[in-house]
């Protein structure tokens, strides 16, 4: 049976986002942004779209007087985030027969 | 929209490029391994300087480590802020030395409230245990050999209690700790 895949990780810099935070604790926007390769705003903007829907955490804090954003996955994302790399599977192993 | 195999390329790629990263532990272990078998050459070398007063041997022992450790934290936050993330297996770890050295604070301080001048074997138990752990958990042998020939020597301190705790403390601390340490620092886990 398949599943309906998730539309919100179709975005490329979204799947980034949240196949880095499925590997780590927590880490920082500027990690984030080297990963993902993509600008300050497009990077704000996805996150701010996985927050909205709950995937991920934002911590706002100031280090040395300079605005720090850490981000985690949260239960949800995490559950999502095997879902669809569950339904890609799928998908690949139903078009290769 | 992206193929499942360039998605699936994707979730490959990003998470292999988050590596574990164990040489800031490897310095770790090498710092403390060198500090306490410094500490302990200049105690034993010097003993009279070390001794000079009742409590100076005991500032010795915890004023020194204290500022070890508050080298350490620094160094370890510089770190994580290098790095930009910090992954599960750094995290446990992070746990695991942050409640050795809570228990090592607490052992010192009770020693000293029950009179109790050397807590050296009960601290190298500890020290093994925390090093047979984190061994375990990194998957990385000598520290787990190292860890065990320590909690092997600590046993044999308890049947040999007139040995001198200042030569324990070196081979102790040089075979669970400064070797292990090395090893981890040019191991090809680190690559």
């Amino acid at each position: 049976m398949n599943k309906s895949i998730d539309k919100l990780l179709l975005n490329p810099i979204r799947l980034k986002i949240i196949s880095t935070l499925i590997s780590v604790s927590e880490c920082d926007f500027n990690y984030l942004k080297k990963i993902t390769e993509s600008t300050q705003g497009n990077l704000s903007i996805q996150l701010k779209k996985l927050k909205e829907h709950d995937y991920i955490n934002i911590e706002k804090k100031f280090e040395n007087n300079y605005p720090k954003t850490i981000c985690s996955i949260t239960k949800k994302g995490k559950l999502k985030f095997e879902e669809f790399f569950e339904t890609i599977l799928t998908y690949r192993k139903t078009t290769k027969h | 929209m992206k193929s499942k195999e360039e998605q699936i390329e994707i979730i490959s790629k990003v998470i292999n490029s988050t590596k574990e990263n164990l040489k800031p532990l490897s310095v770790n272990f090498i710092f403390w391994g060198s500090l306490i078998v410094v500490m302990s050459l200049i105690h034993y070398s010097i003993p009279q300087f070390v001794q000079y007063t009742e409590y100076s041997s005991l500032l010795f022992w915890t004023i020194l480590p204290m500022l070890g450790m508050l080298f350490t934290i620094v160094y370890n936050i510089k770190i994580r802020k290098v790095l930009g993330y910090e992954t599960y297996l750094n995290r446990v770890i992070k746990i695991i030395w942050g409640i050795f050295n809570l228990s090592w604070l607490v052992m010192v301080v009770t020693s000293l409230l029950n009179g109790i001048n050397n807590p050296v074997p009960e601290i190298l138990f500890l020290l093994s245990t925390t090093l047979i752990t984190t061994g375990i958990i990194i998957k990385f042998k000598p520290i787990l050999i190292g860890g065990i020939l320590l909690m092997l020597f600590t046993i044999y301190i308890n049947f040999n209690p007139n040995i001198n705790f200042l030569i324990v403390n070196i081979i102790g601390v040089s075979l669970g700790m400064l070797l292990p340490g090395i090893s981890l620092y040019f191991s090809k886990v680190n690559e």
